[in-house]
């Protein structure tokens, strides 16, 4: 199983990627923009293997897609007219730009960092990444602050979240700042070497550790403070059973080689790490930091020009992964030699674009959006079976998020006349945010049913629950029932029904189902009307990202 | 068990039970896919007779959450420094003795096994009680499918019209700490939970809608989804969606299930009016209709002070509660196909602080097994005179988790494919506890 020859190659590359002055002539041109290299490179894929790609998706579809990846919800009717009926050959980037640039940008980009960083815990770190990302703050800074949070100021306070919680757990923390930040699952190499994996070892791990292992809370999480050991060593035992000294190692093999970090702490440097966190329980204050700190240690190694392939790498795959329904790695924590990517020299080149560019992350996905490998049609309507996913030939049907869907359903369910004519106003924006705050119920509704997993529990809650059935079917002024009683025909309600929730016009196979429901149902008018609204937005077409 | 093991994906054998297991992983992130069934099929391993064996068995999981203490129910040491003030008395086994608080137990010992060497190291509740629910400990990278959702997996029918993994958690005390999750299995085998309910969420139609139109809205849904549906494939997630609103209808039917004054007043009045009781039987109903596995928590047991009134409250009540149920199950026929089980994420010290209190304690506790494929009577394991470590017989989770899988007559060596990984039901080379096997 090892694959020691092929792995050389794969690992130069990926260290090339770091590295943008040892990249030669191998890559396009760093100067191209992103969409151009996306298709560039997943075009030559698709060609090699004699595939005609899906077709580019329609307006409809393509603004409802880039709405909800960029905005986290979908346009409405207006909007979605307003876009179609554009003949600007300009439009989709008109429309990307004022996407990444409305306030729904920053909820969206903020809801997704939090489940990226905190998935699966019950703290959040949303205080300090809607500020973050409101000034598209970098990449590389955000893991800065969240590794190296300065408590006595209020934006530390708050990025202090991400460790405080889970600093106690050091084995977990180091498997999971790995993984995050790095895409590399080295749990394994906690017990053993890994035995598929040349690159892991278990030095590699205990190395990781040793950053997060000589910080500890100083008091209770919520009001305690993060404190920091200047000095002292730590062992592991082997599977031989021999003790080692655990070493301050970065993924790369690259070790701290500061005495502080080397050698065990004297009885004086002992005294000098208690004094300085007595003081901070005395005086109530965050503890300063030691001459040497291991965690700006790994800071340092990790965003280094010879090592930082790692944290790029990762953060391209994971984005790529959210607009395209699947990694260039998959899986995604485990990027490693022996687990090439999909498309290694567009990985390459992505990564090196985003360290040359500063980490801005709104910019990659502004360029990834671009691509015309984004706008293909989710359908396969060509000749024999879909081409593998990883080929990226037709796009992949993504459900929307708890956070998307929630925001969806209430835009979907708001009556269009009551919105702002002018479909590019900030008065619009405004509109659009407080329609989805209000949503925060039925978000709170579905986190507790199956936390928008798709499952039966979600299926019982749209089916049985109270809170769906009194919100998104209410019939109150404002709301898209309401506005359909007051229709006098079955036809308008279905086209404004269709409408409002697909963005799209019925087409006529639908429009002869959804009146017929409602014309066996002429005694009970109202009731009929709901029931409609409820099949559309149940079905998968208003569930997924397509 | 299997003749041939398959092999571990790491090809190593030196993970432990105190050592994370290199396992498949998923992609964290915040895509739904991961959750996704199509990841997954089982491998074929040369275990089918296992596999038949396993038909229409059942599990009933007495959680008892907080950390019960060990010394006041299936370990008691009395005398000893660290005894506490209850009495030990004689079983219907020789020579096993329980705590004093258990009589109705004691008189029915010989249909339960007791494992007094749980040495699992995790001692805070919600790490704790992710090990005792998953059998391992997690990994940042992959989601494990806690017990219930592996046995509703691997005893259920994926056409069920009833649910098969039902968990009550009444009490708010460490609710959180220790929810049902399927992990990579999917939503598909997410339990369907109750908390401040009696009837699980939004089983119950609303008065807002007449039934033939919840019928029919539904059909309508289908009709707009087969539209959707066209050129798109619907092994993911798109499939997923379908199935979840198909079982919506059947899973309405069971909600009867969970009513328990459609049993007679006799059988009410022996579970007793407490709401453990009254969990515990809709529980026996539950599993009595085919559902594979409830479990029923009761909170809290975390006796930090006042350890002693506190189990002199709890522990006559999971006495009555368990012996009436052993006792129902029995008359029933149907103790011989269910296994039920008593355990918390850990027991509690043997050291009694200063406030009467015992604290969390997670390297000498005790579970018991009782009913299908374990062997009544048996004690395994053995903690010393103060009961503060084991001294014979070493329990992990992972070896109680075989244990639980093997009496079930399921290959715990089992693997799953999660992508293109496999995944053993417990981590590779743990052995179940034989001697408590029938």
């Amino acid at each position: 199983m090892r694959i020691r020859g092929k792995a050389i190659a794969i690992v130069g590359i990926m260290l090339g990627a770091s590295n943008p002055a040892s990249m030669g002539g191998e890559l396009l041109p760093a100067d191209r923009p992103i969409a151009e290299a996306v298709d560039y490179y997943v075009d030559e894929a698709i060609h090699r293997e004699g595939i005609q790609p899906a077709p580019t998706a329609d307006d409809t579809t393509m603004i409802r897609r880039l709405t909800l990846d960029l905005a986290g919800r979908i346009p409405t009717n207006a909007e979605a007219q307003d876009f179609v009926g554009s003949s600007d050959s300009g439009k989709i980037v008109a429309l990307v730009d004022r996407l990444l640039n409305s306030p729904g940008y920053v909820r969206h980009q903020t809801a997704e960092l939090d489940e990226l960083l905190m998935a699966g815990r019950r703290d959040h770190l949303r205080d300090y990444l809607t500020r973050s990302v409101s000034v598209n703050r970098p990449w590389d800074r955000i893991f800065r602050e969240l590794m190296l949070p300065d408590e006595s100021e209020t934006l530390g306070k708050m990025a202090a979240s991400y460790l405080k919680p889970q600093i106690k757990d050091a084995d977990r923390l180091t498997a999971d700042v790995s993984s995050t930040f790095f895409g590399v699952n080295i749990s394994c190499a906690q017990c053993h070497d890994h035995p598929l994996v040349e690159d892991w070892k278990q030095d590699h791990f205990y190395g990781m550790k040793a950053f997060f292992e000589r910080t500890t809370l100083l008091g209770k999480s919520k009001d305690g403070f993060l404190a920091e050991r200047g000095f002292g060593t730590s062992r592991f035992k082997t599977t031989e059973g021999v003790e080692r000294p655990a070493r301050m190692m970065f993924l790369s093999g690259r070790k701290a080689t500061e005495p502080e970090a080397t050698r065990d702490a004297t009885e004086e440097e002992k005294k000098l790490d208690k004094a300085r966190f007595e003081k901070s329980q005395k005086d109530k204050a965050p503890p300063a930091p030691p001459r040497f700190s291991a965690r700006a240690k790994l800071v340092e190694l990790s965003l280094s020009p010879e090592d930082r392939g790692f944290f790029a790498r990762a953060i391209v795959n994971r984005i790529w992964a959210r607009l395209f329904g699947r990694g260039l790695v998959m899986p995604m924590d485990q990027m490693h030699s022996a687990n090439p990517p999909s498309h290694p020299e567009l990985l390459d080149w992505l990564a090196r674009d985003t360290i040359a560019h500063g980490y801005d992350l709104k910019r990659l996905i502004r360029g990834m959006v671009l691509s015309h490998a984004y706008a293909r049609e989710s359908r396969w309507s060509g000749k024999g079976e879909p081409p593998r996913p990883s080929l990226f030939a037709v796009a992949a049907l993504r459900p929307m998020t708890l956070e998307q869907l929630a925001a969806s359903l209430r835009i979907a369910t708001t009556d269009p006349s009551t919105l702002p004519d002018d479909q590019k106003s900030a008065e619009l924006d405004r509109r659009i945010e407080t329609i989805v705050q209000q949503g925060s119920p039925i978000a709170e509704a579905l986190r507790s049913a199956g936390d928008g997993q798709i499952g039966v529990a979600e299926a019982l809650l749209f089916s049985n629950g109270k809170r769906m059935d009194e919100d998104l079917l209410s019939d109150r002024d404002g709301r898209l029932l309401g506005r359909m009683l007051k229709l006098s025909s079955p036809d308008e309600q279905v086209t404004i029904a269709v409408r409002n929730i697909f963005g799209r016009e019925p087409d006529p196979d639908e429009r002869t189902a959804l009146r017929k429901y409602l014309g066996l149902r002429t005694d009970r008018p109202a009731e009929a009307c709901r029931q409609v609204v409820w099949a559309l937005l149940t079905s998968p077409e208003f569930r997924f990202n397509h | 068990m299997a003749a041939t093991r398959p092999s571990s994906f790491c090809g190593s054998s030196d993970h432990t039970i105190d050592r994370r297991g290199f396992l498949g992983t998923i992609a964290a992130g915040a895509s739904a896919f991961a959750a996704d069934m199509t990841a997954l099929e089982v491998l074929k391993t040369p275990a089918v007779a296992a596999d038949l064996k396993n038909k229409g068995k059942r599990v009933i999981l007495l959680w008892l959450a907080g950390g019960s203490s060990q010394l006041e129910t299936w370990d008691p040491k009395p005398g000893a420094p660290t005894g506490g003030p209850f009495r030990s008395i004689p079983t219907s086994v020789p020579s096993v003795r329980i705590s004093e608080l258990m009589p109705r137990m004691a008189a029915r010992m010989d249909r339960t096994c007791i494992i007094r060497s749980l040495n699992t190291k995790i001692g805070d509740h919600g790490g704790g009680a992710r090990l005792m629910m998953q059998g391992r400990r997690d990994d940042p990278s992959v989601r494990y499918p806690d017990m219930g959702a592996v046995l509703a997996h691997e005893l259920g029918r994926a056409d069920s019209r009833v649910p098969d993994y039902v968990t009550f958690y009444s009490a708010t005390e460490g609710r959180g700490m220790a929810p049902g999750t399927p992990g990579f299995l999917g939503e598909r085998y997410a339990p369907m939970s109750l908390t401040t309910e009696t009837v699980p969420a939004n089983l119950r139609k609303l008065d807002t809608i007449e039934d033939i139109d919840h019928q029919q809205r539904a059909e309508l849904r289908d009709l707009l989804s087969r539209r959707f549906e066209r050129d798109r494939s619907l092994s993911g997630a798109l499939g997923s969606h379908n199935v979840a609103y198909e079982r919506v209808r059947g899973l309405m039917a069971s909600e009867s299930l969970f009513d328990i004054r459609r049993e007679p007043q006799a059988v009410r009045d022996r579970y007793g009016p407490t709401q453990f009781g009254e969990q515990a039987l809709v529980a026996r109903r539950l599993i009595e209709a085919g559902v594979p596995f409830v479990r029923v928590a009761r909170a809290w047991w975390d006796s930090h002070g006042q350890n002693f009134e506190t189990h002199q409250e709890m522990v006559p009540e999971l006495d009555h509660v368990m012996a009436i149920l052993l006792d129902d199950l029995a008359e029933r026929g149907l103790l011989q196909d269910t296994l039920v089980i008593t355990l918390a994420e850990f027991g509690r010290t043997p050291e009694i602080n200063p406030s009467l209190g015992r604290d969390h304690f997670a390297s000498a506790w005790s579970a018991t097994l009782s009913g299908a494929g374990v062997k009544g009577g048996a004690v395994y394991g053995k903690t010393d005179a103060n009961g503060r470590s084991v001294v014979d017989g070493q329990v992990g989770p992972a070896e109680l988790f075989a244990t639980i899988y093997q009496a079930l007559g399921i290959d715990h060596e089992k693997q799953y494919m999660v992508g293109s990984r496999p995944v053993p039901l417990t981590d590779a080379g743990t052995e179940p506890v034989t001697a408590v096997l029938a």
